[in-house]
């Protein structure tokens, strides 16, 4: 590898040398502006007369002159935190500067860079404006907003490439045409999920149903109890937390895109607020494929992730904007490109599962005759559950320990159950009503199969052809290792030419 | 012996004057939950209730007091040659096994009441919170060596995360 690196001194240049950037210009407004609608959202809650006697109205001028307040206070806050903040993305380093009062200087390292996204919010959005989110494996994620939409993208590629141990000029991004969707001409598409989907799938899945037999449930409630008013007071919450859960997961996963280019996976998605989030496939530590009753005659998938430092992620997304579920809802085909996409190594579908003892009945009475578990050489397969069905995937490479649990119904049926626990506690995986006599070799066998894992990671595609630059120069032995491995001795590399 | 939670391996097990602590602790413990709860509901809802309570509490502390002798009766760990296993449990019995190489760290700890009697707590910690390598009722020489040989073990023996 080139070595500008090793050029430097040791400290870096003093600041101010250097060439540094701002974020945009506009970046005060378009922050003051959610201020705004923040505000203009909880006082238009108060006046507006929904459900309780509306309070009596201050004078206008009064509004008026809050208003003018808050947004010029905010625009002044906003200014400043703008003209303080200054980043450094070159060939040497990753530097952001923030803070007035209180300077603050974060310096990252290329290589602990583990994924990067970029999400544009409404207001942003509209100005062609993006926030860049590095993700270095802490629960804090350094931020920089906003940046024109094309820099950002341009950053985001140059950073991936350099996490990855690639000393690459930053690329220029290939230009995106339109404003829905994150996608480079070198992209190459693996799944994408039309809005017809999503919205089909919003309204068979579980949740809807489960909101829909609240209401009826009350409804009767209400019917014998005699109050027939209650049918009015249940019906327009009902409706509108129906509309609300529809309209989330469509426009949360709008134009939900899985592709792939040079720098890995990512996926793209939103309607108001477009996110585009890399997916780093080593650090999945398990994955659920789940089906709601009515999916099953549809023939759709979901499937959730568990990562390394995405913390417990709701079923939606959370406030930076990532998200836990690798695809909303697709077919099988779409479920194989994905996990073929994050798993090269591995096929679920080919994992020889066995069936739970019929004795197992007893303690699991609707779910028994689709309780399965196996194990080959790369993954243990789970299924269970009765009204959603779920698939529990593990790779043996993400097992920490594995556990038999039994309780005193088990023990009469003599049946135990399994654990594996992984690093994340999201997805639960476990196999339930195993034969207990043989539950002690299965246990043995996934131990050795920690101990004895295959040369390459399952995450790992296939050796690239040599000269590629994507580490395959290293060859022989040590690129079984994987890129961390590679991204050490690279580390180390430089440390000794600068000394 | 060899059923399914104590597979054939060298089981150490706890000394019985562990149970004492274990007992103290949940006296103390529930005595004092028990004391808040019944104030509370005493004072914000009826003292009716609040005796209820009381009684409640009463008999729960001695369900355990009771009861702990044979948990750490039941308390095993063995160290074999890539694992820790560990087995606990009365009704939910529960064998983890804990590879050496997932271990991130080993913790040794003591509480106030462990001190008096000189037990300490070894912990093997991996990147799963579910994992619960804990052991209670190691004396201070005792947890010290045995978290020495766990890191040994786990740093001869690493796997990639």
């Amino acid at each position: 590898m080139s070595e500008p690196a090793a050029t430097l001194p040791p400290d870096g240049p003093p600041p101010g040398q250097k060439l540094t950037e701002r974020p945009h210009p506009l970046t005060p407004f378009i922050r003051g502006w959610i201020v705004l609608l923040a505000v203009a959202f909880s006082f238009g809650r108060d006046y507006l007369p929904i459900g309780q006697e509306p309070r009596p109205l201050p004078p206008l001028e009064w509004i008026v002159a809050g208003v003018a307040a808050i947004a010029a206070i905010s625009g002044a806050v906003g200014f400043v935190s703008w003209r303080f903040t200054r980043f450094v993305i070159d060939a040497d380093e990753l530097r952001i500067d923030t803070g007035a009062l209180f300077r603050r200087s974060v310096r990252i390292a290329f290589d602990k860079v583990q994924s990067i996204d970029v999400v544009q919010p409404f207001a942003a959005r509209m100005f062609g404006l993006a926030e860049l989110q590095i993700d270095v494996g802490s629960s804090e994620r350094s931020k920089l907003r906003y940046l024109q939409r094309g820099r950002a993208y341009a950053l985001r590629d140059y950073l991936l490439a350099r996490a990855r141990g690639v000393q690459a000029e930053a690329v220029a991004h290939a230009p995106t045409d339109s404003l829905l969707v994150d996608l480079g001409a070198d992209d190459e598409v693996l799944v994408r999920v039309s809005p017809q989907t999503l919205v089909l799938a919003a309204v068979t899945s579980h949740e809807f149903f489960g909101i829909v037999a609240l209401g009826v449930v009350s409804a009767v409630a209400g019917l014998v109890f005699r109050q027939p008013w209650v049918l009015f007071a249940l019906a327009i919450p009902t409706i509108s937390m129906l509309f609300g859960f529809t309209v989330r997961r469509v426009a949360g996963q709008f134009n939900y895109t899985l592709s792939r280019r040079a720098h890995g996976l990512r996926v793209s998605r939103g309607l108001t607020s477009l996110t585009s989030q890399s997916l780093p496939p080593r650090r999945i530590q398990a994955v659920q494929l789940s089906q709601s009753p009515v999916w099953r005659r549809l023939g759709l998938y979901r499937i959730d992730i568990e990562v390394i430092g995405w913390g417990a992620v709701t079923d939606d997304e959370n406030k930076t904007g990532v998200s836990t579920i690798l695809m909303p809802a697709g077919t099988i085909e779409q479920v194989r490109v994905a996990l073929g996409a994050i798993w090269p190594r591995a096929d679920f579908e080919s994992v020889e599962l066995h069936r739970a003892p019929s004795r197992a009945r007893w303690l699991h009475p609707l779910a028994q005759p689709f309780l399965r578990w196996g194990h080959d050489d790369r993954l243990v397969v789970s299924r269970h559950g009765w009204l959603v069905r779920r698939w529990q995937l593990v790779p043996h490479a993400r097992v920490q320990s594995v556990r038999i649990t039994q309780g005193p119904a088990s023990r009469r049926l003599g049946l135990a159950d399994l654990e594996f626990h992984t690093a994340g506690a999201q997805i639960d995986a476990h196999a339930a009503g195993l034969d207990a006599g043989q539950v002690l070799q299965r246990q043995a066998e996934l131990l050795r199969l920690v101990h004895h894992l295959p040369g390459r990671d399952l995450s790992e595609p296939d050796p690239l052809p040599a000269g590629d630059g994507d580490g395959a120069a290293n060859g022989g032995d040590d690129q079984a290792a994987g890129p961390e491995t590679l991204r050490a001795d690279q580390a180390e590399e430089t440390i000794s030419s600068t000394e | 012996m060899s059923d399914l939670f104590t597979p054939t391996a060298e089981w150490r097990r706890l000394p019985d004057r562990y149970a004492v602590v274990r007992r103290l602790g949940a006296l103390l413990y529930n005595v004092a939950t028990t004391i808040v709860v019944t104030l509370g509901v005493g004072l914000f809802v009826d003292w009716a209730w609040a005796a209820a309570a009381a009684a409640a509490g009463l008999a729960w502390t001695t369900w355990r007091v009771v009861r702990a002798g044979r948990w750490v009766r039941s308390f095993g760990y063995a160290e074999r040659e890539q694992d820790l296993l560990i087995t606990h449990g009365l009704w939910h019995k529960q064998l983890t096994a804990i590879p050496y190489g997932r271990m991130l760290s080993v913790t040794v700890e003591s509480g106030p009441i462990d001190r008096v009697w000189g037990f300490a707590r070894v912990e093997l910690v991996t990147a799963s919170a579910q994992s619960g390598g804990s052991i209670p009722g190691l004396t201070a020489s005792e947890a010290a060596a045995l978290r020495d040989r766990l890191i040994t073990a786990g740093e001869a023996q690493a796997l990639p995360l």
